[in-house]
């Protein structure tokens, strides 16, 4: 039997949507909700409580639903907890109902609720405490296999979303009668507004009141008609942050099936606003009492939000419950509808409004209250009595309107860091005064009624514009002033009978959790919503939040004010993670930066590694090394050994140091001098952190008296040359220096081994290469393949070696000569894993002996510090701790058996079993030159333990190696290769 | 026999293919990659006037003051600091631009060849303000950014030198190259919902 109204309501009767919701089939129409489509079609049952698996209804019309939430679509699609009433009707639309099993109809779980007694507030800290080793593998696995509303699609979102940033003078939050007034205002003034609302219509409370349409129709045409007005609607402002910066949801194609081609799902809309309306209307309050969960109970907004703007009968005859005049022009709209009233429940003895609804025929009882509700899954009887006490009178009605008065939506003021302040006049907080550059308008500061809101909209949104910037005055008309008498609110939260009176419908908090709270000492607001979960769910309390914290006065025998209401934080209304994360998922978590020989890698098998954002190849396995991962990187890093290998360096940091007092601040910068540096030559240099700790290391060359060619670690690149930058900028002001990264546009390439300068010498135009000409640690420019080139004689591996840097667009064409160049010596690409190995057979230092606690003479690195002038970092590395012999030093590790491993992280121990750790291995790996295994390590008092045995323990594998204490320069320790 | 330098490559060679791409669209965004010569000027201690004198006599560029670009018939100048800009110019062989600036400054500044380290790209079209607002945190509004005003800030967490040349709008953003293919891949996606095409890189 259809609930669809015959006529009226906003919805395109012409264009039906077939949707299903759990396997059903249903009809409706454009303009609905899935809510208010379900309703039409008279289904009351929608879902399962979170803790007692009750029956519950559909509560709301908006998208602070508790009751209504499913999973909707399918597949990779399906989204959890949605509140019915905020989803936009579309064809094809599939839902779940949610927290049920097997069926929403019958539910095992619903067993919860017969043994509610014995599971009161904090039932679960009181019962799952002991046995304590219980709680991980048993306790906690069987609450959360309960707990949980819904379930999320596992699969990867399908969908893109965008993130944007957008700037206003003016940004309207809400679109009703303050919202689009205030829009207007502010638009006419001359501001940049955008306007945000959260519904796919423009209106609000417009949209429920027939009577106004026209001039909310002359409104839209008005802001549509400015350039500079935005209008967004399905958009969320969900959070309110310092600045006036507030994060907004724009569902752009949550309405259709899929989103369109190239179109986002949803937008995250950053918005940094000059002056802030906030017009976000306000929220219903429920009222308490026993059985006031039942399907068929419902907010007497939303069920006036049903009936007029929806065309759906939410009930065939129905008693309304109410404590304000507001709540009336629900039944009203029943009576004009066709929709039984059969009474109207008004706690106060007399109002205005009571008078009213007399004279149009209605049965208004005053002074009453509903004492239960009866019908389990939907509502069938209401009993109702006097509040004093009487026989109570039964009225047979499927559906119970309440209105517990009206809380401003003061969340995202709150949020603005605005105080609340308490009204009388609505028995609700209002906003009080500004911190940000905010004000609030209409239903939001708790004036309540479209001609008013309107009147407030229209100044606010005038006095922001103003505020900005632009002289505004209003010239548009206003609805007309309400003439009909109002009588105020009776604050009234609870109805004191027998039985579960709910105050949290998502939660399943109820009045006797609030007062069990205040007895076992949780009394302060903050403390019995954590002991019940008052107010936790993704709701936020906004339908019942207040009358808990009435309660909770109540019992503590304060006033509310005093009492106060939980934090409001972000997000004011739950949005889609993917939303959050945009653009940033996949390979586009973290900008990929990509060496100009990038290309040639990936078309050569190499196989890429990430080095911080750097791509680089790890090693270039060849078909036959299909599966054995040692194969290329000890062929490759055998060739750098026997012949000559190539290798992309691109990604060393690079800084071009210029200036007058350059090799100044190079020396003050670095341990060692680079005054003294004759143009044309490199040197390694070593640069300390304040505390005396090795900060990094390079070759830096001098290219002009006043000019350097300076390097750092690939890691380092962006903190070496902040460092600079604030030595320059701030404690040698004096010093002509500048700077300027060249790490882009320097290509770099190592061609290394025995056979690499007979390789070179074939290419190299317009330079001699012999040992005299290019000594090591000599630099020349010169040409290859006609391109500018800039040679290097300097080794990471510890053969001979020359670095080719060439300007990045010529990166391609001057690797292909090399390896042309070097073909006949067997020349090979070698990549991260064979340089590692390499430096680790030379005992070069890197990331994991320069990790932030190791100072130069830890590394063996005392050589590099200058005995006189003053350098970065001097003064603290001679602090005692520092200066210590003992501290652990770098030393070389040889497994006695080499075919094992000392693995990295592993501590040394004097005899097996020991505790005492003598220091620890940092790097590790196989030798081509020795065979097996080797490592470098930190170790105490190095020089005692030297050519002796330990064992390196790696407990976490069960692993223990005998290992000999060596030199760290596994390869040529007296360093002639480099030289020849 | 003086041979020619080869055309360097460009960084986005692999993924920028000139077509239409994206959402159908009578007027397409354009994306566009230039080939500029770029050289970063830095003034040394005291000699702002001196580098701006030079520039002037020797280009016929007056270096802009903060957040603004000057353009000459043939050069562009952005200011990304004070004493220090990015000149850019076309048509000049490798270096020598860089050359023929560090020519006229002589010891007044530092100058920097960053032909290769930086990707120039163009987005012109009447939607060019939204696609950079999905990653460029600055207010691109006409009464707020216009022709001839220039930034240096974050587009979709990469550093970039932005300037708009004309009121279509048209901007203009140089990258560091390493970036460039990440770059081009939020560009080319955040434009795909409003069309574009890509023209070859000139």
């Amino acid at each position: 039997m259809s609930h669809r109204l015959a006529s009226g309501g906003r919805i395109d009767r012409a264009k039906r949507l077939q949707f299903q919701f759990d396997g059903r089939s249903f009809t409706g129409h454009a303009g609905d909700t899935l809510a208010s489509a379900l309703i039409a079609n008279g289904v009351r049952l929608v879902g399962r409580s979170f803790k007692y698996h009750r029956p519950r209804g559909i509560l709301t019309a908006g998208a602070e639903e508790p009751n209504a939430l499913v999973g909707l679509r399918d597949g990779a699609r399906r989204e959890a907890n949605m509140p019915m009433p905020a989803i936009e009707l579309f064809d094809g639309l599939t839902a779940q109902s949610q927290n049920r099993w097997p069926s929403l109809d019958f539910d095992v779980l619903s067993i919860n609720a017969k043994l509610a007694r014995f599971m009161p507030a904090g039932f679960y800290y009181k019962t799952f405490m002991w046995p304590a080793s219980f709680w991980e593998k048993f306790y906690e696995p069987m609450i959360r296999r309960a707990a949980g509303l819904g379930e999320a699609s596992r699969d990867p979102d399908p969908d893109h979303y965008d993130a944007v940033h957008a700037h206003c003078d003016v940004l309207v939050v809400g679109s009703g009668a303050a919202g689009l007034s205030a829009a207007r205002a502010a638009g006419e003034a001359g501001a940049r507004v955008i306007l945000c609302e959260q519904d796919f219509e423009l209106g609000g409370g417009l949209l429920l009141d027939p009577r106004h349409e026209a001039w909310r129709a002359d409104m839209i045409a008005a802001l549509g008609a400015m350039p500079e007005v935005t209008i967004m609607p399905r958009s969320t402002v969900f959070g309110y942050y310092d600045h006036n910066v507030l994060g907004v949801i724009e569902r752009v194609a949550d309405h259709l099936p899929t989103p369109p081609q190239h179109v986002a799902r949803q937008r995250y809309w950053t918005i940094r606003a000059r002056e802030v309306v906030l017009a976000t209307g306000a929220y219903e309050r429920l009222i308490a009492f026993p059985e006031n969960d039942t399907p068929g109970v419902m907010l007497a907004g939303a069920a006036l939000s049903y009936v007029r703007r929806f065309a759906a009968a939410p009930g065939r005859r129905a008693v309304l419950f109410t404590n304000n005049d507001e709540a009336y022009d629900t039944a009203f709209a029943f009576l004009e509808s066709g929709i039984d009233v059969a009474a109207i429940v008004d706690v106060r003895p007399v109002s205005a409004r009571a008078e009213t609804a007399r004279l149009r025929g209605l049965n208004v009882l005053s002074g009453s209250v509903v004492a239960g509700v009866s019908g389990g899954k939907s509502v069938e009887r209401v009993s109702v009595t006097k509040r004093n006490g009487s026989a109570p009178d039964i009225f047979s009605v499927d559906l119970l309107c309440m209105s517990g008065g009206h809380n401003p939506a003061i969340h995202l003021a709150s949020q603005s860091q605005a105080k609340m302040e308490w009204s009388d006049a609505i028995a609700s907080f209002v906003p009080g005064a500004s911190k940000q550059r905010e004000n609030s308008a209409g239903a939001a500061r708790g004036s309540f009624g479209i001609p008013i809101a309107a009147r407030e909209g229209a100044a606010t949104g005038a006095a922001a514009a103003t505020a900005a910037g632009f002289g505004a005055a209003v010239g548009f008309t206003l609805p007309d002033a309400e003439t009909s008498p109002r009588t105020p609110i009776e604050a009234f939260w609870e109805v004191k009978a027998e039985g579960k009176s709910f105050i949290d419908f998502q939660n399943d908090v109820t009045g006797d959790d609030i007062r069990l709270a205040h007895r076992e000492g949780y009394s302060h607001i903050e403390h019995a919503k954590r002991y019940t979960t008052h107010t936790m769910a993704t709701d936020q309390g906004k339908s019942g939040g207040l009358v808990g914290a009435a309660l909770l006065a109540e019992a503590r025998g304060e006033t509310i004010p005093a009492v106060g209401v939980p934090t409001y934080r972000p997000f004011v209304t739950p949005i889609t993670y993917g939303a959050i994360v945009g653009h940033a998922v996949g390979a586009d978590f973290n900008p990929i930066r990509r060496t100009a020989l990038h290309d040639w890698h990936l078309r050569n098998g190499a196989t890429m590694m990430e080095a911080g954002l750097w791509m680089r190849p790890a090693f270039y396995a060849q078909a036959h090394e299909k599966g054995d991962i040692w194969a290329p990187i000890l062929r490759e890093a055998k060739a750098v050994r026997q012949a000559v290998g190539i290798c992309d360096v691109s990604t060393l940091g690079k800084i071009d140091v210029q200036g007058r007092d350059a090799a100044m601040f190079l020396d003050r910068l670095y341990t060692n001098t680079f005054s003294t540096l004759a143009v044309g030559k490199a040197r390694y240099g070593l640069m300390l952190r304040e505390d005396g700790i090795v900060f990094d290391d390079g070759t830096t060359s001098r290219i002009a008296d006043d000019r350097f060619f300076m390097t750092t670690t690939t890691g380092n690149a962006a903190r070496v040359l902040e460092h600079m930058e604030f030595y320059a900028q701030t404690i040698w002001p004096e010093l002509d220096v500048q700077f300027c990264t060249i790490s882009d546009q320097w290509a770099g390439m190592s061609i290394a081994g025995p056979q690499s300068r007979k390789t070179i010498e074939k290419i190299v135009q317009g330079l001699d290469l012999g040992n005299e000409a290019v000594p090591f640690m000599g630099v020349a420019d010169a040409t290859v393949a006609n391109c500018p080139v800039r040679v290097f004689r300097i080794s990471f591996s510890g053969e001979l070696a020359y670095e080719i840097a060439t300007p990045a667009g010529y990166a391609e064409p001057v690797w292909e000569a090399v390896l042309a160049a070097g073909k006949e010596f067997g020349i090979t690409p070698y990549g991260l894993e064979a340089l590692g190995l390499l430096r680790i057979e030379k005992g070069h230092v890197a990331g994991p002996e320069l990790g932030g606690h190791t100072t130069a003479r830890d590394l063996g690195l005392e050589r590099m510090i200058k005995k006189r002038g003053d350098y970065i970092g001097r003064v603290l590395a001679e602090r005692p701790g520092l200066a210590d012999p003992d501290r652990p030093r770098l030393v070389g590790l040889r497994p006695v058996d080499s075919s094992k491993p000392a693995r990295a992280g592993g501590h040394l121990i004097e005899t097996p079993g020991s505790s005492q750790s003598l220091g620890w291995v940092t790097s590790s790996n196989q030798s081509v030159e020795l065979g097996g295994w080797i490592a470098l390590a930190m170790l105490s008092r190095a020089e005692h333990w030297m050519g002796k045995r330990l064992y390196a323990a790696f407990p976490l594998r069960k692993e223990m190696v005998e290992v000999e204490v060596t030199h760290p320069h596994h390869v040529d320790h007296e360093n002639v290769r480099v030289r020849t | 026999m003086s041979v020619s330098v080869p055309e360097p490559n460009s960084s986005l060679r692999q993924v920028a293919k000139p077509g239409r791409f994206g959402a159908t669209s009578a007027t397409p965004l354009v994306i566009m990659e230039r080939m500029l010569s770029l050289v970063q000027v830095q003034t040394r201690k005291g000699r702002d006037s001196d580098v701006q004198a030079a520039i002037l006599a020797g280009f016929n560029l007056e270096l802009p003051a903060a957040q603004r670009a000057a353009t000459s018939a043939t050069m562009t100048a952005i200011w990304i600091q004070p004493g220090m800009w990015m000149l850019s110019a076309a048509g000049h062989a490798e270096g020598a631009m860089a050359r023929a600036i560090k020519d006229a400054t002589g010891d007044a500044a530092s100058i920097v060849d960053q032909t290769h380290g930086k990707t120039v790209l163009t987005l012109s079209g009447a939607k060019a303000r939204d696609v950079m607002a999905r990653g460029c945190r600055l207010d691109l509004h006409p009464r707020a950014f216009m022709p001839g005003h220039s930034a240096v800030t974050q587009v979709a967490h990469i550093g970039c030198m932005l300037r708009q040349f004309d009121e279509i709008p048209s901007y203009e953003m140089l990258v560091p190259s390493s970036f460039a293919e990440t770059f081009f891949g939020w560009l080319t996606h955040s434009a795909a919902e409003f069309g574009y095409e890509i023209k070859p890189r000139a």
